[in-house]
């Protein structure tokens, strides 16, 4: 991924998910921005320390779960357009934890969707 | 699954975070955030981690100690005001404003006040834009916390209690340093009105500024429930600057009253109206537009309108009279801001409307006073001859008097319409009034009904000559205009009937195209039951037309070569259709009431007969009566040459005169007569049996005037002629021109009625009315048989009053004629009268 293109604003067009346990993920900017904290944390106009390295580290997250939270972000922004797309995979021993990142990161619709699957999967 | 929000939440398990070490924990991860809102309000934020702020806000919730957190964060905020922000701001407030906010008069010069006003406002202003990008900033940071403790909470978001704390801790905190009640808002509101009052005097100050104030204070409300209606800006400064607006207003308002300037009224206040809606779009708040437009309508027109209108010399009066276009087109537009009845106006047009109207009445009726009184001195002082002259250009005068009052009317018309188009947005309401005023004066001037058909006369004989369609259009337009003012109908149509007539008889009628497109327009107009009998006349002559052709063919047909020296064209004439009574035939009736024809000459009975033979051939059961005063003839004539005589006289002369049939019935006596015989008045009477009065004007014409005397007159004086006269035929009359017109006295030309001719008119107008009044009556109590007297009224006048202006005492008069001839009763035991119909 090329992290050095920027976007409009002058603001890289991508940006580096960093998890608890160091590993890093690189996604879009706005893909990143589906989750209401994210979008606060690089919110420009606040200024805060990762609006302007595009770094986020999120110290209580570890990889694999990171992993899919980037994976849902591409996966949302790929189809954001598109009606009728097929359920991304997650697999059942993910679900609680994932459904926590979800409440941290503020993603409404995931967590109702996390929710929905954990339910259903218990 | 499951709603996002709410008790159902799934919540986090609080592994590892929960503990004995919870103070301990809470206090640290406080420290942080502490910290950090430290940093955030100095702008100093670019070190800090959202994540870590996040988390720790996320973490102090997820503790169940969101409560601790959320007042904390208050109590933060709240030292902040105390410690950095307030002090600042009073700092900003000085005596002068303060000083200016009790009412009391700073020593200050405009400009200094404009300054220290625009000082404090910007510190205001900016020091709120400061607490709006740090609450984002703490809020974004705190969202946690607002996502989970506050709307499980049921409590306002971080923000806005952060909002509510700078309307309680500035705009509401007390300016302790003096000792007044006053508080920030106050110094606030009394600046930004100073400011706005600066400006309507002239200065220009710092829209943009206060623009951000007032945006300030629409983000704030009176309690942190955040209803619309409780914007600050709404419940506080609203309603000051209307309250000094209304007070400037009054104040300016009257100032022009004094000044008495009605035109610049109109214009400042114009000016006003637009200023302020400006000032609401790029200085205060649009909210306010409408209001303080109410209020401007309210102090700057509604209060001292009818002031306004009544002054002398730019009131309306001098608007109307001086065609001031530009004032009246202001005053419509703020007149119809504050009545949508636009009374005043109305009014004040309608009266000028009629006034007007009614000079031109007045100098009408005083030409034709005039003349008459120059009739009556002439016919006193001067012998028999002048007067007649004298009658006869009096009348003319008078003719050019009509056609000049339908000028005047219509000028006047054309003043008031335009003045309809141009200022008056083409107002319903007020063509409505301006009809009806129009319909007032004009209906108020005795002969308008005489008068305009006497204009459309003119138009039709000589106007419309050498115009193109569209001139005569407009030129027809006007009239029908005018035939729509007049009420009585009946009368104008009594009066277009006779003038039409002569029209078409005489044939003078400059186009036969453009008397058709009248009676349409007036049948559009008034009503086709206006112009069955008018089309009836045309259609008349049309058939007399063919009628002609056919009798001629019949006659050819016949091969008898001796008819064929008379010509004749008749027109038959529908009886009930033409206006007999004024076209001449009174004086064909005797005085016991029987109508008495001429005596015809033979060879025009031989003729008659001809024709009457052929008419009825196909038409069985028509009678067809011969009208003497009517249609002309021309005769050929043939004067000898005189012996002895040189030139003209010396050889023999032909002539073609023409004269009306009366007139070629007395030449056809002198036929029979040999050289040097003579009739005498007394005798040409006997064999005519033409009325006197027609005789004596007839051989006038013949006799006397120079253009056409074939006939010699004993005594050969230049009167009248009279009984004991004698006539013989004139041999020696010579002329340059082989066709002559013998003059006519009287009756061919369309002019103002005498007055007693005009008597006349009236009176059978009158029996006219009666028998429509009859005829209403009853039909109206057929339908309904039994019928009050008040209902009965109201019902007839409603459906005379397309006709004609109803007089309440002349119905009476009908209905007890009715009574009396038994169609109607009275029913005797009823509450009320009432009428019965009698079948």
């Amino acid at each position: 991924m090329a992290t050095s293109t920027n976007g409009p604003q002058g603001l890289s067009k991508c940006v580096t998910l960093v998890s608890s346990d160091g590993f890093e993920f690189v996604v879009l900017r706005e893909a990143a921005c589906k989750s209401g904290a994210i979008k606060r944390m690089l919110d420009p106009k606040s200024n805060f320390a990762e609006s302007t390295t595009g770094r986020c580290v999120f110290e209580e997250i570890n990889g694999i779960i990171l992993e899919k939270v980037a994976e849902y972000f591409c996966y949302s922004y790929k189809n954001r357009n598109t009606e009728q797309v097929p359920d991304m995979e997650i697999p059942p021993e993910l679900c609680l934890e994932l459904l926590m990142a979800a409440d941290y990161l503020d993603g409404e619709y995931e967590y109702c969707q996390l929710s929905g699957h954990l339910l259903t999967d218990y | 699954m499951i709603s996002g929000r709410g008790r159902g939440r799934i919540r986090p398990p609080r592994r590892g975070l929960t503990g004995h070490a919870d103070n301990a924990d809470f206090d640290a991860l406080w420290d942080i955030l502490r910290l950090a809102l430290r940093q955030i309000h100095e702008k100093n934020a670019s070190q800090l981690s959202f994540e870590q702020l996040y988390r720790a806000s996320y973490k102090i919730v997820l503790k169940k100690q969101g409560n601790v957190l959320y007042d904390r964060v208050k109590e933060y905020e709240e030292q902040w005001f105390g410690s950095q922000v307030m002090p600042a701001i009073r700092k900003l407030i000085t005596n002068n404003l303060v000083n200016i906010t009790l009412g009391g008069v700073s020593g200050a010069t405009a400009n200094e006040r404009r300054l220290t006003g625009e000082e404090f406002l910007n510190g205001l202003k900016a020091s709120w834009e400061d607490h709006n990008t740090v609450m984002n900033m703490t809020t974004d940071v705190l969202m946690y916390m607002d996502r989970v403790y506050c709307t499980d909470n049921r409590k306002p978001s971080i923000f806005t209690t952060a909002m509510g704390l700078f309307r309680d801790h500035i705009l509401r905190s007390r300016l302790s340093s003096i000792d007044s009640e006053l508080v920030t808002f106050d110094i606030l509101n009394s600046v930004v009105l100073d400011q706005i009052s600066m400006e309507r005097e002239g200065d220009i100050i710092n829209k943009h500024l206060i623009r951000s104030c007032m945006y300030m204070l629409e983000g704030l409300y009176e309690t942190d429930e955040e209803t619309e209606h409780e914007k600050l800006y709404l419940t506080v400064f609203e309603v000051e600057f209307l309250k000094a607006s209304s007070a400037f207003y009054q104040k300016e308002c009257a100032n022009l009253l004094r000044e008495g300037d009605a035109s610049a009224w109109l214009r400042q206040t114009k000016r006003r109206f637009a200023e302020e809606e400006t000032r609401c779009q790029t200085t205060i708040s649009p909210l306010t537009a409408p209001k303080i437009a109410r209020v401007l309508e309210d102090r700057m027109i509604r209060e001292h309108l009818s002031d306004f209108l009544a002054m002398e010399g730019s009131g309306i009066k001098a608007m109307i009279e001086h065609d001031r276009y530009t004032d009246l087109a202001l005053l419509y537009q703020h007149i119809s801001r504050v009545d949508t009845s636009k009374e005043p106006l109305k009014n004040a047009l309608q009266s000028r409307a009629v006034g007007l109207g009614s000079e031109i009445n007045k100098t009408i009726l005083n030409t034709d006073s005039a003349d008459a009184q120059v009739e009556d001195g002439g016919a006193v002082a001067g012998d028999s001859e002048k007067p007649k002259t004298q009658k006869i250009s009096a009348t003319a005068r008078q003719t050019v008097a009509a056609i000049k009052w339908v000028d005047l009317v219509l000028q006047l018309k054309d003043k008031f319409d335009n003045m309809w188009k141009t200022c008056f947005d083409q107002d319903l309401i007020l063509q409505t009034a301006l009809t009806k005023s129009f319909a007032d004066f004009i209906n108020l001037f005795p002969r308008c009904s005489e008068y305009v058909s006497l204009f459309i006369d003119d138009n039709l004989k000589r106007g419309i000559k050498g115009k193109t369609e569209a001139e005569i259009d407009i030129v027809l337009d006007k009239a029908t205009v005018l035939v729509q003012y007049i009420q009585d109908k009946d009368m104008f149509e009594r009066y277009y009937k006779k003038h039409l007539a002569r029209r078409l008889l005489l044939d003078r009628s400059e186009s036969a195209d453009v008397e058709k497109q009248m009676i349409s327009r007036m049948k559009l107009e008034i009503g086709s039951s206006f112009t069955t009998k008018l089309e009836g006349m045309f259609k008349d002559i049309s058939l007399s037309e063919d009628l002609s052709t056919g009798y001629r063919n019949y006659i050819t047909n016949l091969g008898d070569a001796d008819r064929n020296q008379i010509e004749l064209s008749p027109r038959v004439l529908t009886s009930n259709y033409w206006p007999m009574e004024s076209m001449g035939s009174a004086s064909t009736i005797a005085e016991d009431g029987t109508r008495h024809g001429c005596i015809w000459p033979s060879e025009i009975q031989a003729l008659q007969e001809s024709f009457k033979a052929f008419y009825l051939k196909e038409r069985n059961g028509r009678t067809l009566t011969w009208l003497g005063f009517l249609g002309n003839a021309d005769i050929k004539c043939v004067f000898p040459k005189i012996p002895g005589k040189e030139g003209q006289l010396g050889k023999e002369r032909r002539h073609e005169i023409n004269v009306t049939t009366y007139g070629m019935i007395i030449l056809l006596l002198f036929n029979g007569l040999d050289d040097g015989e003579s009739l005498s008045f007394e005798e040409i009477l006997e064999h005519t049996n033409i009325p006197q009065q027609n005789l004596a004007q007839l051989l006038y014409t013949l006799s006397v005037l120079p253009k056409c005397r074939v006939l010699n007159k004993q005594p050969p004086t230049k009167d009248v002629p009279k009984a004991g006269d004698h006539f013989s035929f004139n041999s020696s009359f010579a002329s340059k021109s082989i066709k002559i017109k013998a003059p006519v006295i009287s009756g061919s030309v369309n002019r103002v009625e005498g007055d007693e001719e005009r008597k006349d008119t009236e009176d059978r107008n009158d029996e006219h009315r009666g028998s429509v009044i009859d005829t209403v009556i009853v039909r109206i109590m057929k339908a309904r048989k039994v019928f009050s007297h008040q209902q009965l009224f109201t019902e007839v006048i409603a459906q005379l009053s397309q006709r004609f202006r109803p007089d309440i005492n002349m119905v009476k008069r009908r209905v007890e004629s009715l009574i009396e001839r038994e169609y109607l009763a009275r029913v005797e035991d009823a509450e009320t009268p009432t009428y019965q119909y009698l079948a």
